[in-house]
C-alpha cells in the first residue's frame, strides 16, 4: 500500500495544527436524507441515533416512513437497531457513557435503552413536567438535565436509581440557549447549568441561580469545553466569545460574518470551537484563526472529549489537534530526534550508512525519541505509519543498551485492539485517548453490546480480562433466539460454558424467565452456585417454596427476611404458617419481626402452633405495657386461661404465677385505696410490697400479706429485719430480739443492726448468735466496742492469748476487767 | 468437694492482703514492699505483636476510618450526622469527633433521641441495614424533616455494614426511597486491641441463643471472609458448637462463591483465587452454648471486675467520679468525645486500652495481685521523681523536666487505677459477694449443688440485684445438667415474688436459651462417670475431670495454668483451645505430671482435635475440623517463595461473645506459644453473665413509675 502523506488534512489554525482523518466512507444510503434528522452519538465512537424532525416537511412515501422511528447506526453506517417511537415528541436524544440511549419525550418519559437492542425502563421526570412540557435537555456521560417550558431545569444525576431533582428556581425571561457543566467539572461536585436569558446569562446549581451580569445577549449559543474551563457564546451578531468558566475573562473572539447562526457550537479538544452551519463548519482556535471546511450535504458534528466525529451521508471523519509528538515527528522540516530517528528507518532500508550516523547524532536523546515513536504510532489511524514507527522506535531501542520495552509491547497490543475495532464490520472508530478512557472493560462490554462475541471473547483472552460477561450475555441471547426446547438449550448452554469462572446462571434464568421460560429458568438456576443470587428470580418466578429454601441455605439473614416479608404479604395467614412451620430459622426470624410489629400474627402463630406459654407470654406482654389496671387484669385473665388447659407441671406453674400477678395487683390496689396518704404500691414486687408496708408501719397487713400469698417464713423475716432497720424502729428489733428462735438465724440481726451503727442493739444479739465458735462471738463484741464482753467470751473458753491481745487494746476500767480475767485463767502458781 | 471456700479462701485472701497495702500506699506514696513482678501477660511479647500483628487490628482500624471518610466526604458540605446508639460506641473506636468535623460534621444526633432538627440542609443517618426498626426510625424522621421544615433537605443513609433487601423495602414503604442517597459502609472487624478483633454487636448474645436468629453468624461469616481475603484461606477451621458448625459452614460455602465470582483472564487457572494462607495456621471456633458456665462466674480478673461492676463498653467505662475524681486536665482525657454525652455529670469516661501501660499491666491479672502491682508502681514513680533532688548538672536536670509529662501522666493513671481498685475491693469485700462467689465455686467445682440452694434463697431475700440471683441458677443449672424441677418451681416463685411477676417472661426467655432448665431424667445422667455421649449439654462433670478444670494450687501471683483467672478455676471454652494448640501440656495436666516441663516440647504435629475426639464430644453440640485444600502446586509455589515464616497465626473466634476473663487467659497461652503462635481473638462482642442475663430480662414492669 502506497503511504499517504503522513501531513495530508492538516491544516494550521493559530500555533497548532489539526488534522482531520476519514475513517469511514458510504455510510448512510442515500434515501436517508440527514438533513432531515436529527442525530446523536454515543461518546468513544459509539453509536449514533438519529430520528426524523418533526419540524422539516416530510415527503409523502409509503407508509413505513410515515411511522417514527429511532434508528441507531455504528460509526460505519452498519445499521445496529430501529426502534418504534410512539409516544409524545422527542424532546431530548442523547447518551450516556455507558452507551445507553436516552430518550427524553414532551411529557417528562425518559426511556433508557440500554444493550442497543430496544431493551428499555422508563421513569417521569416529574416535578410538573406534565404541566409545563419538556423544552430540551441535555446529556452527560451519567446524567442529564431538562429544561421546561416554564424554565425550571430538572437533574437527573444516575440511572440507575433515578432521582429527579429540581434545581433553583431561574428567572422568567427567554432563553435563548443553554448548557450543563457535568459534576466532575464543578467546585460543587454537583451538576450545574449555565442558561442565557435575554442579555445575561445564569448560572444554576442545585441552591441559586446566580446572574453572570453580561451585557452583549441574547447568545444563541452556549457551549462549555470538555475540561469545563472555557465557555464557548455565540452571539447574535455572529460573534463567538471564549471566555473563562466564571465569565471574567474574555480570551478571544471571532467574528463569523454569519447573520444566520450556526446550528450547533462545539468544542474539538479544550482549544477549538466547531461552528457547524448546515454544510459548513468552522474550526475556530485561539486568538481567533480559524479554517473552514465545506460539504455537500448535511454534516452532523458529534463530540468526544479530545476531538468531533462529522457525520455526512458519504463520510465519517474524525477531526481532532494533532498530537505534540506527532507534530514533533511529521512537522515540515522537523529535526527533533524522533524525527531523526524515523528518518534512520528510510536510510536503514536503504542500506545507508546515513542510517548510523543519524543514530549518533541523536544518540544522547535516543531514549526519548524512542518513546515520542511508540507515542506517536498510537495517535496514527494509518496502519503504514504505524508500523513505520514502530520499526523506527524498534531500531531505536535495539541501540540502546538498557531500556524497558514494557510500552512498546503494550503499544502493539492496543493497535492490534484498535485496528479490529475500527474495522468497518464493527465500527468502532476509537482513538487512542479515547481506548485509555473507555477501558478494556468498557470496550468489551460495547462489543457484547454488539453480539461480537468472538470478538470479545478474543480480545478478552489477548488482554487477560474477565470474560464471564461475555459468555453470560451470550447465553441470554441464545435463550432469547433459540426455538429448540428448554433441556437442548439448556444442555448446550452448560456444556459450552462449563469450566468457564464467575458465570452468572442467575442473569441467564432472568433472561429465560423474562422470554417466558420459566421451565428452563429453574433449569439454569441449578447451576448458579451462588444460592443468594437465586431468590429474588425465584420469588418472581412464584416458586415460593423454593424461594425461601435457597435464602434459608445462603445463611443470610437478610434475605431470608426478605422472602419472608413478601411471602407475607402473598400467602394466606394459615399457609403461611404451614410454610415457616417445618423451617425452624424462618419461624425463628418471623417471631422476632413480629414481636415488634405484629403482635397479632405472633398470637395467631402461637396458637397454630399450640404453644400456649408464647402465647399467654404475649398477653403478659401487653398487660405490662398497659397502664390501665383494669385492661391489665383483663390481659393476665386471658392469658391465666390460654394456660389452664394443660396438665403439664411447668405450664401449671405458669398458670398459677400469673393468677397470683393479677391478684397481687389486685391487693396492691386495695392498699393504695386504703392508705391513700402513702407512697404507691400498684405493680411493686411482692418482697417490695411487703417491705414497705413494714417499713411504713403496717406489720399487721404485711403478714396477711405474707400468708395470702404463701411467702416463705424466712423471706419474710429477712424483709422485715431489713424494714425495721430501715426504719430505725429499734423498739421492734428488741421486740423481736425477745423470741426464741428465727428461722433465719440471729446473725443477720446483728449485722444489719450493726451496719445501720447502732452498737448496742447489735451487742443483744451476740450472746443469740450460740452456735458460733466463740473466736468470732468475740470479733462481733469487739466491733460493737465492748471488750469486757469480748473478754468474758473468751474467759468462758479459756482463751488466754485472745485475753492478752485484748489487754493491748483495752484501757481504763475495762483493762484493769481484763487483768482480772487473765489472772483468774492463769494456773495459780 | 475439692476446694472448700466458707471463708473464701480463694479469694478472699488476695484481695485483704492487697487492701491493706492499698491502704498503706495512700498514707504515704513510697512504699518498700518489693515484688518480683510477673510480666508473662503484659509486655512479654508486646513488642513482637505490634510488628506482625499490629497489621490487622490497623488494617481494619484504618479501612473502616477511611470508607467511612470517603462516604462523608461524597455529601458536599456542612452536615448534620444521625447514628443509632449502638454504632456511636463503635465509630469512637476508629474515627475521633474531631476529624468528623474536619470532614463537614456540624453536629452529631443519635437516632434513639429523634431530636434531628433542620439546622443543616444535608443530613446524614448512620444505621445497621440488618435492623428493620432502625430503618424504619429513620423513614419517620426523614419524612418529619420532609414536612414541617421551610429547608429543602438533602438525605443521605449509610448502611453498616450492608444494604439490605429489607431496608428497601422499608424505604419504599415509607415511599422515601427516591430521595436519599444511599451507601453502604463495610463496617465489620473493629480492632479493640492490637489481638483482639469485635463486631461489637451488643445483642448478638441475644439474638444467637434467644430469638435463634443467625444473623450475626452471617455477619461473622462475612468478616471472616475479609482476613481471608487479606492472609489467605485459613488451613484449618476447627470448631465446637452447632452454631460454630453453621459458620464454617458459611465459609466453605462462601469460598465456593468467591471462587466462582473470581473472574480472572482465562488462561492460568491456578493463579485464580484464593489459596491457603501461608502466615495462618488455623481458626478455631467456639460456640458460646459450648461453655456458658464459665461466663457464668464473676470475672476474678482485673478489668473483668471493671467489667463486672462499672461495665466497659468500647474500650471505655463509665465511672462515678466520686470513685476517681472529676477529669483531669482536658487535654489527657483523649477520647472521641460525641458532643451528645454532654452530660457531664456524675459519671467519667475512662479510657481502658494499651495506650495506659498501667492498666496494661493490670488488666489479665488476677485481682488479688493488682494491689502488689499498684505499689510497686507507685514506689517506682516515687523514686524516679526523687531523682531530682540528686540531679546535679543541668543535663540531668534538663533529662528530668523532660519527663515529667510522663510522670504525670503515669501519676494520673496510678491515681485512677487505685481508686478504681480500692472501689471493687469494698464490693468483694462485701457479704454477698462473699457468698455468691462462695455458691460460683462450690458450682465451678463440682460440689452438691442443692446445698448452695440456702445461701441463694437468703441472696433473694436480702434484694441483691436479680442479675446476680440469675447467674447462680443458671450456672447451677448448666454445670449441673439442669435444676430438680421441684427447686426450679420454688425458685421462680421466689424470684417472681421477690422481683416482680413480669419476670415470668425472664424465666421463659432463660429456658429457651437453655441457660435455666428443669433436669430431665435424660440429663440426670449427666454424672462424671458417663463420658463420650455427644450431647445437647455440656457434660461438666465430666469435662472438669478430663480437662482438669479444676487447679487448686494456682498461684494468683505467678501463674502456671490459665486457671489464675477464676482463682482456680480453667475456662472450659479455652481449655477447648488449649486442646488444639497445646496438647502435649493438657496431656501431663491429665496424667498429673509436671505440666510446665512439657510445655517447651509442645511442638504439636497432631491437627485438628486429633487425641481429644473423646473428651471434647462430652461438650455439647458440633465437633468438627475442616482442611481448606487449594491447588497444590500453588501452594507448593508459594512456600517456596515466602518461606515459612516462623510466626503462624492463629485465629480464634468466639461466636456468641467472650469475657474479659477469658480473653486474659488466652493471652496467657499466646505469651507461652509466642513467638512460635500469635493469637488473634475474634468475637461478635464482648460479654459478661450480667450481659447474658439482660438479654433475657424482662424490662417492663407494672410499676407506673416508668
Amino acid at each position: 500500500m502506497a503511504p499517504s502523506n503522513p501531513l495530508a488534512n492538516w491544516e494550521k489554525i493559530g500555533d497548532s495544527f489539526y488534522r482531520k482523518i476519514a475513517v469511514y466512507d458510504a455510510i448512510f444510503e442515500e434515501d436517508v436524507e440527514l438533513e432531515n434528522y436529527i442525530a446523536a452519538g454515543a461518546p468513544y465512537g459509539g453509536a449514533i441515533a438519529i430520528y426524523r424532525d418533526e419540524s422539516k416537511p416530510f415527503r409523502l412515501r409509503d407508509s413505513q416512513s410515515s411511522r417514527s422511528t429511532i434508528d441507531i447506526y455504528s460509526s460505519s453506517g452498519q445499521q445496529i437497531s430501529r426502534i418504534n417511537w410512539e409516544q409524545a415528541t422527542i424532546r431530548g436524544l442523547g447518551w450516556s457513557d455507558k452507551e445507553e440511549l436516552l430518550v427524553v419525550s414532551e411529557d417528562g418519559t425518559v426511556r433508557r435503552y440500554f444493550g442497543l437492542d430496544g431493551e428499555f425502563t422508563s421513569f417521569s421526570l416529574g416535578n410538573g413536567t406534565e404541566e409545563y412540557g419538556v423544552r430540551a435537555c441535555q446529556f452527560w456521560a451519567s446524567g442529564l438535565v431538562a429544561l421546561l417550558s416554564n424554565n425550571q431545569l430538572i437533574a437527573v444525576s444516575k440511572y440507575e436509581e433515578p432521582r429527579p431533582r429540581l434545581l433553583a428556581p431561574c428567572p422568567e425571561g427567554e432563553v435563548s440557549s443553554w448548557a450543563l457543566i457535568p459534576p466532575a467539572q464543578t467546585l460543587s461536585r454537583s451538576v450545574e447549568v449555565l442558561l442565557a436569558v435575554d442579555k445575561t446569562v445564569y448560572s444554576v446549581d442545585s441552591t441559586e441561580a446566580e446572574d453572570k451580569i453580561l451585557q452583549d445577549g441574547p447568545f444563541k449559543h452556549i457551549s462549555v469545553s470538555p475540561t469545563g474551563r472555557f465557555v464557548a457564546l455565540f452571539t447574535a451578531e455572529g460573534k463567538l466569545w471564549v471566555v473563562s468558566n466564571d465569565f471574567q475573562n474574555k480570551f478571544s473572539e471571532y467574528d463569523s460574518k454569519s447573520r444566520v447562526p450556526p446550528s450547533t457550537v462545539n468544542w474539538c479538544g479544550d482549544d477549538a470551537v466547531i461552528l457547524a452551519w448546515e454544510d459548513e463548519i468552522h474550526l475556530v482556535g485561539p486568538n481567533g484563526a480559524a479554517s473552514k471546511y465545506y460539504y455537500d450535504g448535511r454534516v452532523h458534528v458529534i463530540p468526544e472529549f479530545d476531538g468531533v466525529r462529522l457525520i455526512t451521508n458519504d463520510t465519517c471523519e474524525f477531526l481532532h489537534k494533532v498530537a505534540g509528538v506527532t507534530e514533533e515527528i511529521f512537522r515540515l522540516g522537523s529535526s527533533s530526534p524522533a524525527s531523526v530517528l524515523l528518518d534512520s528507518v528510510d536510510q536503514l532500508e536503504k542500506k545507508s550508512p546515513k542510517a548510523d550516523e543519524n543514530i549518533q547524532r541523536i544518540r544522547s536523546s535516543l531514549p526519548s525519541a524512542v518513546d515520542t515513536c511508540i507515542k506517536a504510532a498510537g495517535h496514527e489511524f494509518d496502519s503504514y505509519w504505524q508500523k513505520r514507527l514502530l520499526k523506527a522506535a524498534s531500531f531505536g531501542k535495539s541501540v540502546l543498551e538498557l531500556y524497558n520495552s514494557d510500552e512498546f509491547v503494550e503499544m502493539t497490543e492496543k493497535l492490534r485492539v484498535l485496528k479490529a475495532l475500527r474495522d468497518y464490520k464493527i465500527g468502532l472508530p476509537l482513538s487512542y485517548e479515547q481506548y485509555l478512557r473507555l477501558s478494556p472493560e468498557g470496550l468489551i462490554e460495547r462489543l457484547i453490546n454488539r453480539h461480537e462475541y468472538l470478538l470479545a471473547i478474543r480480545i478478552s483472552e489477548y488482554l487477560q480480562i474477565p470474560a464471564d460477561k461475555i459468555y453470560v450475555h451470550w447465553a441470554s441471547q441464545k435463550v432469547k433466539v433459540s426455538t429448540v426446547d428448554d433441556e437442548a438449550v439448556c444442555k448446550l448452554i452448560v456444556q459450552r460454558l462449563d469450566s468457564k469462572p464467575g458465570i452468572s446462571f442467575e442473569a441467564i434464568a432472568q433472561a429465560a424467565y423474562d422470554e417466558g421460560r420459566s421451565h428452563l429458568a429453574t433449569q439454569l438456576l441449578n447451576h448458579e452456585p451462588r444460592g443468594g443470587k437465586q431468590v429474588p428470580l425465584l420469588l418472581n418466578m412464584e416458586e415460593d417454596e423454593l424461594a425461601l429454601d435457597k435464602a434459608i441455605e445462603s445463611g443470610d439473614d437478610d434475605l431470608v427476611n426478605f422472602v419472608l416479608l413478601h411471602l407475607k404479604s402473598k400467602l394466606p395467614l394459615a399457609s403461611f404458617f404451614r410454610m415457616i412451620n417445618t423451617r425452624p430459622m424462618a419461624s425463628a426470624l418471623v417471631e422476632t419481626a413480629a414481636r415488634g410489629e405484629d403482635v397479632e400474627l405472633l398470637k395467631d402463630l402461637f396458637y397454630q402452633d399450640d404453644r400456649p406459654i408464647d402465647g399467654a407470654n404475649v398477653l403478659l406482654t401487653e398487660a405490662l405495657r398497659d397502664t390501665n389496671l383494669t385492661h391489665q387484669t383483663e390481659k393476665l385473665h386471658l392469658a391465666s386461661r390460654l394456660l389452664s388447659d394443660s396438665k403439664e407441671p411447668t405450664v401449671v406453674l405458669h398458670q398459677k404465677l400469673v393468677s397470683e400477678a393479677s391478684q397481687l395487683l389486685k391487693t396492691q390496689d386495695a392498699l393504695d385505696k386504703d392508705l391513700a396518704d402513702h407512697s404507691e404500691f400498684l405493680g411493686l414486687s411482692l418482697n417490695e410490697t411487703v417491705y414497705r408496708l413494714v417499713r411504713g408501719g403496717y406489720g399487721k397487713r404485711a403478714q396477711k400479706i405474707q400468708s395470702e400469698f404463701k411467702m416463705p417464713e424466712k423471706t419474710f423475716w429477712w424483709l422485715r429485719l431489713r424494714a425495721l432497720v430501715a426504719k430505725r424502729d429499734w423498739g421492734e428489733l428488741e421486740e423481736i430480739a425477745k423470741i426464741k428462735k428465727s428461722p433465719i438465724g440471729w446473725e443477720p440481726f446483728y449485722n444489719e443492726i450493726l451496719g445501720a451503727g447502732n452498737t448496742k442493739l447489735a451487742s443483744v444479739f451476740v450472746p443469740k448468735c450460740s452456735h458460733l465458735p466463740s473466736a468470732e462471738r468475740i470479733e462481733m463484741w469487739m466491733k460493737c466496742g465492748m471488750i469486757v464482753k469480748a473478754g468474758e467470751e473468751a474467759q468462758k473458753s479459756k482463751d488466754l492469748n485472745t485475753l492478752e491481745l485484748l489487754r493491748t487494746k483495752a484501757s481504763g476500767p475495762a483493762a484493769t476487767e481484763i487483768e482480772r480475767m487473765i489472772n483468774q485463767l492463769r494456773p495459780r502458781k | 468437694m475439692s476446694r472448700t471456700p466458707p471463708d473464701g479462701k480463694l479469694h478472699t485472701n488476695g484481695t485483704q492482703h492487697s487492701g491493706s497495702a492499698l491502704n498503706r500506699m495512700r498514707a504515704q506514696w513510697h512504699f518498700t514492699f518489693c515484688l518480683f513482678l510477673a510480666t508473662w501477660a503484659i509486655s512479654g511479647c508486646s513488642a513482637a505483636w505490634e510488628e506482625e500483628m499490629g497489621s490487622d487490628a490497623d488494617h481494619f482500624r484504618d479501612k473502616a476510618r477511611r470508607d467511612l471518610l470517603t462516604l462523608l466526604e461524597a455529601t458536599r458540605g456542612k452536615k448534620n450526622l444521625v447514628i443509632s446508639q449502638e454504632l456511636a460506641g463503635p465509630v469512637g473506636l476508629f474515627v475521633k469527633f474531631s476529624v468528623l468535623q474536619e470532614y463537614g460534621v456540624d453536629r452529631v444526633f443519635l437516632l434513639e433521641n429523634a431530636n434531628i432538627d433542620s439546622s443543616q440542609r444535608n443530613v446524614v443517618f448512620l444505621v445497621r441495614g440488618e435492623k428493620a426498626h432502625h430503618v424504619r426510625i429513620v423513614a419517620e424522621q426523614i419524612k418529619r424533616l420532609q414536612n414541617n421544615g421551610n429547608v429543602e433537605h438533602e438525605f443521605s443513609i449509610f448502611f453498616a455494614p450492608r444494604r439490605t433487601l429489607v431496608s428497601n423495602a422499608v424505604l419504599e414503604e415509607a415511599g422515601i426511597i427516591g430521595d436519599v442517597n444511599i451507601a453502604e459502609l463495610p463496617l465489620y472487624f473493629m480492632p479493640l486491641e492490637q489481638d483482639i478483633l469485635s463486631l461489637e454487636l451488643d445483642e448478638s448474645f441475644g439474638d444467637l441463643y434467644l430469638h435463634k436468629d443467625p444473623g450475626c453468624i452471617f455477619h461473622a461469616a462475612k468478616a471472616l471472609m475479609g482476613v481471608q481475603q487479606r492472609h489467605g484461606y485459613f488451613p484449618r477451621i476447627v470448631g465446637k458448637g452447632d452454631n460454630a458448625r453453621r459458620l464454617a459452614d458459611l465459609l466453605l460455602r462462601m469460598r465456593k462463591e468467591l471462587d466462582a465470582e473470581e473472574s480472572s483472564g482465562l488462561a492460568d487457572p491456578s493463579a485464580r483465587g484464593l489459596l491457603p494462607s501461608a502466615s495462618v495456621e488455623n481458626l478455631i471456633i467456639i460456640d458460646r452454648d459450648v461453655d456458658f458456665g464459665t461466663a457464668l462466674l464473676t470475672q476474678l480478673t482485673y478489668e473483668g471486675l471493671i467489667d463486672e461492676y462499672v461495665g466497659i463498653k468500647n474500650n471505655q467505662a463509665d465511672v462515678d467520679t466520686s470513685i476517681v475524681g472529676p477529669a483531669p486536665t482536658p487535654q489527657s482525657q483523649e477520647s472521641s468525645k460525641s458532643p451528645q454525652q454532654a452530660k457531664q455529670g456524675l459519671k467519667r469516661k475512662i479510657q481502658l486500652d494499651a495506650s495506659d501501660q498501667l492498666f496494661s499491666q493490670l488488666r489479665d491479672a488476677n485481682f488479688a495481685i493488682v494491689g502488689d502491682i499498684l505499689n510497686k508502681v507507685a514506689r517506682r514513680l516515687e523514686n524516679e521523681y526523687e531523682s531530682r533532688h540528686t540531679a546535679k548538672t543541668t543535663v540531668e536536670l534538663r533529662d528530668f523536666v523532660q519527663r515529667l509529662p510522663t510522670y504525670q501522666l503515669e501519676h494520673q493513671s496510678l491515681r485512677t487505677h487505685t481508686n478504681l481498685a480500692e472501689e471493687i475491693m469494698r464490693l468483694t469485700r462485701s457479704e454477698t459477694f462473699r457468698k455468691s462467689l462462695e455458691v460460683q465455686q462450690n458450682n465451678a467445682a463440682g460440689a452438691d449443688s442443692t446445698y448452695q440452694h440456702e445461701t441463694i434463697e437468703e441472696l433473694i431475700a436480702r434484694d441483691v440485684p436479680l442479675k446476680t440471683v440469675l447467674r447462680l441458677l443458671c450456672l447451677e443449672s448448666c454445670m449441673s445438667g439442669g435444676l430438680r424441677p421441684r427447686d426450679l418451681e420454688n425458685f421462680k416463685r421466689q424470684v417472681v415474688q421477690a422481683y416482680g411477676h413480669q419476670h415470668l417472661l425472664t424465666f421463659w426467655a432463660l429456658e429457651k436459651m437453655e441457660l435455666l432448665q428443669p433436669r430431665s431424667s435424660a440429663t440426670t445422667m449427666l454424672l462424671p462417670t458417663s463420658g463420650a455421649q455427644a450431647g445437647t449439654k455440656t457434660n461438666y462433670g465430666y469435662l472438669r475431670k478430663n480437662l482438669r478444670l479444676v487447679i487448686e494450687e494456682v498461684s494468683e501471683k505467678d501463674p502456671n495454668d490459665i486457671s489464675y483467672v477464676y482463682s482456680g478455676f480453667a475456662p472450659l471454652s479455652v481449655r477447648l483451645v488449649q486442646c488444639v494448640l497445646q496438647k502435649p501440656y493438657i496431656l501431663s495436666l491429665i496424667k498429673g505430671g509436671s505440666p510446665a516441663a512439657s510445655l517447651n516440647t509442645a511442638n504439636t504435629t497432631s491437627p485438628g482435635w486429633l487425641g481429644f475426639e473423646d473428651v471434647v464430644k462430652s461438650a455439647r453440640g458440633a465437633t468438627f475440623s475442616i482442611v481448606q485444600k487449594g491447588d497444590d502446586k500453588a501452594v507448593r509455589a508459594r512456600q517456596t517463595l515466602s518461606g515459612n515464616s516462623a510466626t503462624k497465626a492463629v485465629y480464634v473466634f468466639f461466636l456468641g461473645g467472650i469475657t474479659f476473663t477469658e480473653i486474659a487467659a488466652l493471652r496467657f497461652i499466646a505469651a507461652q506459644e509466642a513467638p512460635r503462635r500469635k493469637i488473634i481473638i475474634c468475637t461478635t462482642s464482648i460479654i459478661s453473665g450480667d450481659r447474658m442475663m439482660e438479654a433475657a430480662i424482662e424490662k417492663g414492669s407494672f410499676a407506673k413509675a416508668e
